[in-house]
């Protein structure tokens, strides 16, 4: 499996026959893409966990480099490319300061685009300098990014995939509490529904599993009306499900949902 | 009330009726379980598939028992008819709404849906109720009323909750998923209603006659 084979990316773009022809070469290298028609808030872009973005800034109309600009700021380790129609030599230079990493003039070649959007991702890895993600130990677990995979002595939690990036997301955020919605926009890259239990059915799933192979130990915490939270503790110190905070200092923090 | 003029298809053909509704409760109270456990209880669409086929089965009985009966002058045998494939009807969508959520790879449940299924359950008990209440002209329109209130009702959560599916940022294919499970779950709920439709009419005709 190459590096780039579970590689995200969004292309912001109109043009529906470039997109069609973009989505069959991304799809057949293994990529996740999401086509976006318009302007979307860089929050948005955040929630995505994206890899790459190639936009056209013609569709998002004339603040098209206000908005690559405020996607810069918000998203400063994306691989950015801009694929477009006749720009100004002024235009290209003012986009590239500004962050975006490679500018392709339409018409291009579908072929020469994924190259470029692979080179740009390339450039990004290597000058993190750094594997994507690293193990992470909680409790008895052992959660390793470069297999997908938490284990305890030894022993796979056997996680989906998005077991997996569900169990990362709740225990990168050390202790702090994360609402439904936030989990699920980030891990499910969509704004959930309203009503929807994903999140709740997928936490129960991930529970039985660390419980299986961790069996002395408790990591994620239900609080009702609002998230999880995860915080290894050893089960005999645990009341059941909800930790009632004993003072304002003991309550968990909530994670901000900007 | 009596639907035919000799009594013992009279009797066999409420015998039919009653547990056709019983049919109904069934299935509606096994597809809310699997909605409100899901995907846990999917292997729930097994037995609903059952139900589906038993309800065929009473059909046919009905449709079988009526061939052989005369009809009294002033009511239809295809009244009843239609009333044995209405009913069927209800049963055939709850076993669609299983179905679709098999297909569709769902990976979880909504609110709305377990909302929707409680409406199922208590429409199909009210229609098991009429059909159990046949000769009783007051229990029956008690339980017609209670059946078009849940229409109602049903209707309002369906409506909500298709709407809610079109908020900004949602994944297209939630919003065909979840748009196909509350539509049937409504169609489930509304030939409850058809069922009412036909037993009022079946009613009229009776005290016509």
């Amino acid at each position: 499996m190459s590096a780039a084979t579970s590689l995200r990316v969004a292309v912001i773009d109109d043009d529906s026959g470039f997109v069609q022809v973009l989505a069959k070469r991304l799809e057949t290298a293994g990529w996740q893409l999401r086509v976006i028609d318009g302007p979307v808030p860089p929050k948005e872009l955040v929630a995505m966990r994206l890899g790459a973005l190639v936009v056209d800034p013609g569709v998002v109309g004339p603040s098209g480099l206000s908005f690559i600009e405020s996607v810069c700021e918000a998203l400063p380790g994306l691989g950015l490319m801009v694929c477009t129609g006749q720009s100004t030599v002024a235009q290209r230079v003012r986009g590239l300061r500004l962050g975006v990493d490679d500018w392709v003039t339409k018409p291009c070649h579908p072929e020469e685009v994924v190259a470029r959007i692979e080179a740009v991702v390339r450039r990004r890895k290597r000058a993190l300098g750094t594997p994507e993600v690293g193990p992470l130990e909680a409790g008895d677990l052992e959660i390793r990014g470069d297999q997908f995979q938490a284990f305890a002595a030894g022993r796979g939690a056997d996680l989906t995939r998005r077991e997996f990036e569900l169990l990362l997301l709740l225990a990168e955020a050390r202790g702090l509490v994360l609402q439904r919605e936030e989990i699920y926009q980030r891990v499910w890259g969509y704004a959930m529904a309203h009503g929807d239990r994903s999140v709740d059915v997928f936490v129960r799933k991930l529970r039985q599993k660390l419980e299986r192979i961790s069996p002395g130990w408790r990591y994620i915490h239900t609080h009702f009306g609002i998230g999880y939270r995860f915080q290894p503790e050893p089960t005999e110190a645990v009341a059941p499900d909800t930790i009632a905070p004993t003072s304002f200092e003991d309550a968990p923090r909530v994670a901000s949902s900007t | 009330m009596r639907l035919f003029g000799r009594g013992a298809a009279d009797g066999s053909l409420h015998d039919l009726l009653a547990e056709a509704g019983r049919n109904v409760v069934r299935a509606a109270t096994l597809l809310r379980d699997l909605v409100a456990d899901y995907p846990e209880r999917a292997d729930l669409a097994r037995e609903i598939r059952e139900c589906e086929q038993e309800g065929d089965r009473i059909t046919h009985d009905v449709i079988h028992l009526l061939g052989g009966a005369t009809g009294r002058p002033g009511l239809s045998s295809d009244q009843v008819q239609a009333l044995a494939r209405t009913i069927d009807d209800i049963v055939d969508y709850a076993e669609e709404t299983a179905d679709i959520m098999g297909l569709y790879h769902i990976e979880a449940s909504m609110a709305q849906a377990e909302e929707l299924a409680d409406v199922l359950v208590a429409s199909g008990q009210a229609v098991s109720a009429a059909l159990g209440s046949l000769p009783d002209d007051a229990a029956l329109s008690e339980q017609l009323v209670e059946i078009h209130r849940l229409e109602n009702e049903g209707d309002r959560v369906s409506r909500e909750a298709i709407a809610s599916l079109f908020a900004g940022g949602i994944d297209p294919m939630v919003v065909i998923r979840w748009k196909d499970v509350f539509e049937s779950l409504e169609e489930a709920i509304d030939a409850c209603e058809s069922v009412a439709h036909l037993l009022e009419g079946i009613a009229l005709a009776s005290r016509a006659g």
